[in-house]
Formats: structure tokens, sequence, C-alpha cells
């Protein structure tokens, strides 16, 4: 059954198809079944989160999804400094780096959207001295915004 | 957003109540709530004039 619902799923579609100019890339690292170890199942939302990367990246041309799992390639996951699932990074036109932790649902899926068409226009709408200010920066900034889904 | 204007930021968005465990190491009793470089917080929705400063605090 999808996620999506058909009217979500046709706005979402008519926004991005005027919206979205370039690729953006949505890395998903999940933890799949696995023939070769012990039995194992996916984690209990990465099947939902991945079920809703799929349809949601079926949308549009630009999105590609790619999916890592977190266990059988645990290198990937280690060097991307991916350390609990599920985990989805965004790239596009990002300087930094944009990522959700945990299933982006409610309020956070609109986020997601967001995000995505920023990511593909490369624009943003901070205000120019927000911009000037994160221009000035010299040291690593890690930000953590703990969200519910409401 | 902040992300996507400096290489060196990045920005998690954590749906907490899948981590309890992150909840409990940050204290997160109400959302959103925001940690800067581990050491720096600000909960609720705050206009980006002091999200900027509590960014650079942290630096």
């Amino acid at each position: 059954m999808a996620i999506l619902q058909q009217k979500d799923a046709d706005t979402i579609r008519s926004l991005f198809a005027k919206e979205l100019r370039d690729p953006v890339k949505l890395a998903f690292f999940t933890q799949g079944e696995s023939p070769l170890d012990a039995p194992s199942h996916e984690c209990r939302f990465c099947q939902d989160e991945r079920e809703l990367l799929t349809e949601l990246t079926a949308l549009n041309s630009h999105l590609t999804l790619e999916v890592t799992d977190f266990v059988a390639s645990a290198d990937v996951a280690q060097a991307r400094g991916i350390d609990q699932i599920p985990a989805l990074e965004l790239t596009g036109h990002a300087k930094g780096r944009v990522r959700y932790i945990g299933i982006p649902a409610g309020y956070e899926f609109s986020s997601l959207i967001e995000d995505i068409v920023d990511l593909s226009k490369g624009t943003t709408r901070l205000a120019q001295a927000t911009r000037e200010a994160l221009a000035k920066l010299t040291r690593p900034v890690h930000i953590q915004v703990f969200v519910t889904p409401t | 957003m902040m992300a996507m204007e400096s290489p060196l930021v990045t920005a998690d968005v954590v749906e907490v109540s899948e981590f309890p465990h992150l909840a409990q190491k940050y204290q997160v009793m109400g959302v959103p709530k925001t940690v800067f470089n581990e050491t720096v917080s600000v909960e609720g929705g705050v206009p980006e004039s002091a999200f900027i400063a509590k960014l650079l605090a942290s630096e």
C-alpha cells in the first residue's frame, strides 16, 4: 500500500515540476534483510521511510534515491558519520550537510519537501546578515534540531 | 538552510521519539530543541537572528 496519499502525491508532483531545477540525491541509510547474516529485519521506521522515499523520488526525474545498508556497508556509513538509522542525507546545492535522523513524518515531511526544493534551486530564504555571519565561520558547527512527528 | 550556506555546518533534524537515549542525553523536554556543537542550546522556535547568535556562540 502506498504511503503517500494520491492527492498529496499529485500536489508534490506539481510543486516539484514547477520548482526543481537541478538534481538532488537522497542518500538513505537503513538495515535490510540479509541472506548472509542471522535473520534480521529492517528497523521499526526504516521500512516506512524507505517506501516513503521511493514514492517521493519517483515523483520527479531530478530526484534519485541511494539506499545503503547500515550493517552490510558499515564502512560507508562510518565514513559519512552515520551512527544511527534510519538516516537520510540530502545532497544538491548544499555547501554543508543536511540530514534527517529518524523518519521525517508529520510537520518534518513539509520541511523535507522545502529542503529538497532549496537544494535543487541552490537558494535559501536566509537574511543577508545571516548569510554573512555563516560565511565568516572558521570552525565546524553541528546543529541538531530535536523534533517529534506532530 | 544554514547548512546550505556554509561548508562548515552540519544540520541534523532528529526525530527524537525514535531515539529516547538522545532525548535523555540532550535533556529534550520540549520540541523543537536545538543544540549547537553539544554546548549551546535553545528551546522552541526562535527568530533567525537569535538562532544565528546561538550558533555563533557555540563556535
